[in-house]
């Protein structure tokens, strides 16, 4: 295992030749569309095709508006340009768009199609359209908010508030810091920090109240579950709980996501539990395991957005996110899973603040990871899909006049949905002082409604926003940014080796203390605190969220019953695991059997006592 | 003139919201301010123990996912409680901690609690205003862990007031030749101790020392349930500037009542070690450990940082196997002088030539130099067993 791991993970290079060769392909078919007259002819046929099959729908006012907005080009070396080098919505290599439609709101009435130029009588059926409820924008909302607090109870309850205008229920789970540590309730000096931030868990039975009341086998139910060093610990408790409600025969229905990214908790959550390598293999057992039992599930969440709110630039972001991304993948492969299998089981996490990256990172993040995953690892359609979810950035919302937040927040979700995320957070803006109260979330909640229900900006017409001059600039200026970063991960001998060198964290860091600079010398305005300042804002009233002693008690007290009553069987299963861990075989089932009887601070210590602890870096 | 002022910095158990603490402790560096750095994920107990053994003036620490009244509550408890209430707290969590919280802290012991939109100048100001002037009469030491954490400040103070007066190739002479004059250092149970046994570590940065020194730490409290141990740990820095001491952070096997550590900053001398650790050291000998080990910074390939003759019993050159060419490995002048060399990461590539390039230049010294390779990173390492087995035994 140590082997694999440690001689892989150096394909960045050949992801960088790749993405060149793919640029001098555009360029060359541009060329070649200019001067073969052929070749020309074609395009430009297949251009007029796909502009003639695009439905034309009446906004409320009666305008006219195509479905999908495509530049005005009728050369053929530009068409080749935009054909190649961007793809429409759902075409390799996807910088429009993972898929086709995305937030458009389904056709009720299609006008007409846009033929040549001239309009013909349209050939769709309408659909029908129900008086007694307006319709949604999509069959899933892409709404999905961060939640946890307290005890499993609580945030069951605040699941069921969040969800009960959806026809789909998103859960996203927020765990507390024992949690996030691997470690139990009942651990020395961690007691004031139960349910804080997060919700606590420590067994199976906390896993069971915290999901209670919904279906979890149902297609209409995803949970996601933001936790990463001891994420196949808290996959094997979901698992285990869900085969207890509803029987085994659920397991290939669960649908869902779990965090595990390992690469990015030591670049900068710092919530990292064993060793890398041992991280890894824990990791890939657990990939190898759902590939291959549960289909619908999401392994991994390769996500950046914890990396930018450490304080990277948006470019470092994406570069370390795609690099990290690649790095698992290699590592996948390595231990024989195939890439069709494993490609469309990964999704990405990315962060959206208000620099003028943002235009367009997740578009060029999309684009890179398609053509890196195709012509490095041979990819089909489906594995070279950037899914992403998106949320605005939390450390752009600030304490000084933090009503202002709203603002922030509603900008970064219009350059979201700009850059056709697959689904995003939007934070609260009591996001500096507390886990947000309902208050807040609510209207977190409807700003993203506002955006894609109430106003026309993304329903009617896809690549709305799309394609123009700036964003197009910025797509330039970020790859060639994000190209050079891998240039020298690469150089420092591919991610692993880059990670434990700290080059990202160090990277990282300066460009967090940067950022601080900057404000406080004024050249990054932050209007309340650097700007416009009022001096009359003093402390704002926001209602905290805070656990009570006799909530954390309780925890405590459940813990201590679940590890009495399970202590033989605790016992026997925590030495079977150690011993499949210690031969190198995949332990995901026995750690499976485990978490049905053991605490996970329980498997968390057995498992570190095999494999060691991680050790922090600065 | 004083020396630089040392603080503590931390963020506490559970917590791994890093960014802002990273932020100020590179702000503080700028600044002339000495940093131990004791990392994420912290629980009360290391934090008050790190601060007694380091004798730093102030703790900083940054809390966010919660519970700061009860932490930072209990970390002025246990200081007061083990008599260190002259070290004293500070801290900060932006928006998490109100107004209302930071009441109730000051009245549980705090000094100062910096709210969010805070701007790094007012921080800066405050640790230089508040804990930059000379302390006063200090409490008697509750404990010879105190007592001797009390001693190593005095003894790096009379450095530090030398280097500023006369900062002349004379002072640098007379500074190595331990003329320098302060209390007597002589402390209660040095005379029933033995005088331990005295490892010196050094090599180029990132050839992993700190992570060898702790694998080695670990062997040793398990195998001698009583046994204690002293590690002395320099990182570089310039006169007149700060230092980040952060070697804490990534121990975690150090970490543990029977391990006395103490983090220096070089001040701008040359050669891997402070104008102070000669005197530290010795001091540090004699205070009933079994071992101490003294680890100089990253160390280039003229340094050898170990006195002949000195304090030091025993020398390790820790290398990594990407030093370059077999050339650059006559210029190393430890593989001369050092008792063991260890090729670390002895996973990569490069090891196998490694091995047998500085095996041959080993044997050019007939001496009875030992080569071990390790792989220090990973759990119950063979190599490192091998290591401690010879430093522990001589065989
Ligand atoms: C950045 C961030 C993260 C990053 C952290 C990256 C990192 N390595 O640090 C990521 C995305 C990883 C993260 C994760 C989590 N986070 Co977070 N995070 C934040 C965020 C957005 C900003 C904090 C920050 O660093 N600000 C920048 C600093 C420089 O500025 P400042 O905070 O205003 O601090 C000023 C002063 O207070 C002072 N200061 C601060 N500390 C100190 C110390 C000393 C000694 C001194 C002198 C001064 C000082 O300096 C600053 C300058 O003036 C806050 C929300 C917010 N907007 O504030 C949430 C927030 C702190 N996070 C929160 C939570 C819950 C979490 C998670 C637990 C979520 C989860 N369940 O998974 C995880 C846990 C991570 C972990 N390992 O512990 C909550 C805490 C809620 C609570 N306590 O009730 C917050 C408030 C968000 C929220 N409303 O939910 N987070």
């Amino acid at each position: 295992m140590t082997g694999t791991v440690g001689g892989i993970m150096s394909k960045l290079g050949q992801v960088v030749e790749a993405i060149e060769k793919y640029n001098k392909f555009v360029l060359d078919q541009v060329k070649r569309a200019r001067s073969d007259e052929q070749f020309g002819r074609e395009l430009l046929g297949r251009w007029n095709d796909t502009k003639a099959k695009i439905p034309i729908t009446r906004t409320p006012t009666g305008v006219p508006l195509p479905r999908l907005a495509l530049p005005e080009i009728d050369e053929p070396g530009e068409i080749a340009r935009y054909l190649f080098g961007e793809g429409l919505p759902g075409e390799f290599p996807f910088l429009n768009g993972a898929y086709r439609e995305m937030y458009l709101e389904p056709i009720r009435e299609v006008e007409s199609f846009e033929k040549n130029g001239e309009t013909v009588a349209a050939r769709m059926a309408p659909v029908k359209s129900s008086n007694a409820r307006p319709p949604l924008p999509q069959a899933e909302e892409p709404t999905r908010l961060f939640s946890g607090l307290m005890l499993a109870e609580d945030t069951n309850e605040r699941f069921h508030y969040l969800t009960q205008h959806q026809r789909t229920h998103r859960l996203s789970t927020a765990f507390d810091g024992p949690t996030l540590y691997g470690i139990d309730s009942d651990a020395d000096g961690v007691f004031g920090k139960i349910g804080e931030g997060g919700v606590a868990i420590d067994t199976v039975e906390d896993m069971m109240r915290l999901y209670d009341g919904f279906d979890l086998g149902s297609p209409n139910f995803s949970a996601s579950m933001t936790i990463s060093g001891p994420a196949p610990i808290i996959m094997a408790m979901y698992i285990a709980a869900a085969k207890r409600r509803f029987g085994p025969k659920v397991v290939p229905k669960l649908r869902g996501t779990v965090q595990a990214d390992i690469f990015k908790e030591v670049q900068a959550q710092n919530e990292t539990i064993f060793p890398i390598e041992a991280s890894l293999r824990f990791l890939t057992d657990m990939v190898e395991f759902t590939t291959r039992e549960m289909r619908r599930w999401y392994p991994i969440s390769i996500s950046g957005y914890h990396i930018g709110e450490a304080g990277s630039t948006p470019v470092q972001q994406a570069a370390y996110t795609l690099s990290n991304g690649f790095a698992y993948a290699e590592m996948f492969a390595a231990r024989g899973i195939p890439v069709d299998q494993f490609g469309p089981r990964l999704s990405f996490f990315l962060d959206c603040g208000l620099d003028a990256e943002y235009i367009a990172l997740a578009r060029v993040s999309r684009r890179i990871w398609a053509i890196g995953m195709r012509d490095v690892f041979g990819a089909g359609p489906r594995a070279q899909l950037f899914k992403l979810h998106t949320q605005t950035s939390g450390r752009s919302l600030i304490a000084a006049e933090f009503k202002n937040n709203l603002t922030r927040t509603a900008a970064e979700l219009v350059l979201a949905y700009m850059n056709a995320t697959n689904s995003c957070h939007s934070n609260s803006a009591d996001e500096p002082f507390t886990t947000p109260s309902e208050e807040w979330i609510r209207l977190a909640a409807h700003g993203q409604a506002i955006l894609l229900e109430e106003s026309g900006i993304f329903k009617h017409t896809m690549n709305m926003l799309s394609g123009s001059p700036g964003m197009k600039a910025v797509e330039r200026a970020v790859e060639a940014a994000i190209l050079d970063e891998f240039r020298e991960i690469a150089r420092l001998g591919g991610v692993l080796a880059a990670v434990e060198d700290r080059y990202q964290r160090s990277q990282i860091q300066s460009a967090a203390h940067r950022y601080e600079q900057q404000i406080y010398n004024g050249t990054r305005p932050i209007i309340g605190l650097n700007r416009y300042r009022d001096d009359e804002d003093d402390a704002p009233e926001v209602k905290l969220v805070r656990t009570p002693r006799q909530k954390q008690q309780l925890q405590v007290d459940r813990l201590a019953k679940f590890k009495k009553k399970n202590a033989e069987k605790a016992k026997r299963a925590l030495d079977r695991l150690a011993d499949v861990v210690e031969r190198g075989a995949n332990c995901f089932t026995v750690l499976l059997e485990a978490a049905e009887v053991c605490s996970l601070g329980q498997i968390t210590g057995r498992l570190q006592e095999v494999v060691g602890r991680f050790r922090p870096m600065v | 003139m004083p020396s630089p002022i040392r603080i503590l910095t931390a963020v506490p158990i559970c917590d791994g919201h890093d960014s802002a603490i990273n932020t100020i402790n590179l702000e503080f560096i700028r600044h002339g301010i000495e940093v131990v750095y004791l990392g994420y994920h912290r629980s009360v107990t290391d934090i008050v123990r790190a601060a007694i053994q380091e004798d730093v003036r102030a703790v900083g620490i940054s809390s966010y996912n919660g519970g700061h009244i009860e932490f930072f509550s209990e970390v002025t408890g246990l200081l007061q409680k083990r008599g260190a209430s002259d070290i004293k707290v500070f801290g900060g969590g932006g928006g998490t901690i109100t107004q209302q919280d930071a009441a109730a802290m000051k009245r549980k012991g705090v000094d100062n609690i910096f709210f969010a939109g805070t701007s790094l100048a007012e921080m800066t100001d405050y640790v230089r205003t508040q804990y930059g002037k000379p302390r006063n009469k200090r409490p008697r030491p509750r404990s010879p862990e105190q007592e001797l954490a009390h001693k190593l400040s005095e003894i790096e103070d009379a450095y530090a007031s030398v280097s500023r007066k006369r900062p002349t190739a004379s002072a640098q002479r007379s500074r190595s030749n331990k003329t320098v004059r302060h209390s007597s250092v002589a402390i209660r149970h040095s005379s029933r101790a033995e005088r331990a046994r005295v490892m010196g570590f050094t090599g180029p940065g990132g050839a992993g020392k700190t992570t060898l020194i702790d694998e080695l730490v670990l062997r040793f409290l398990n195998q001698n349930s009583r046994g204690r141990i002293a590690i002395l740990s320099h990182d570089p820095s310039v006169v007149g500037e700060g230092a980040l001491l952060g070697d804490r952070a990534t121990m975690i096997n150090s970490q543990n009542d029977r391990v006395f550590m103490r983090s220096m900053a070089t001040r701008g001398q040359a050669g891997g070690l402070s104008p102070a650790t000669q005197d530290c050291l010795a001091l540090l000998a004699r205070s009933g450990f079994d071992y101490v080990i003294i680890e100089t910074v990253g160390t280039g390939q003229e340094a050898m940082p170990f006195q002949k003759n000195g304090v030091v019993d025993q020398t390790v050159l820790v290398m990594n196997p990407d030093y370059g060419s077999r050339l650059q490995l006559q210029k190393i002048v430890m593989l001369d002088l050092a008792d063991i060399v260890v090729v670390n990461k002895s996973d990569l590539q490069r090891a196998r030539t490694a091995h047998t390039e500085i095996e041959q230049r080993l044997e050019q010294n007939g001496r009875d130099q030992r080569l071990i390779d390790t792989v220090a990173k990973r759990h119950r390492d063979a190599g490192v067993d091998q290591l401690f087995k010879l430093i522990s035994t001589g065989r």
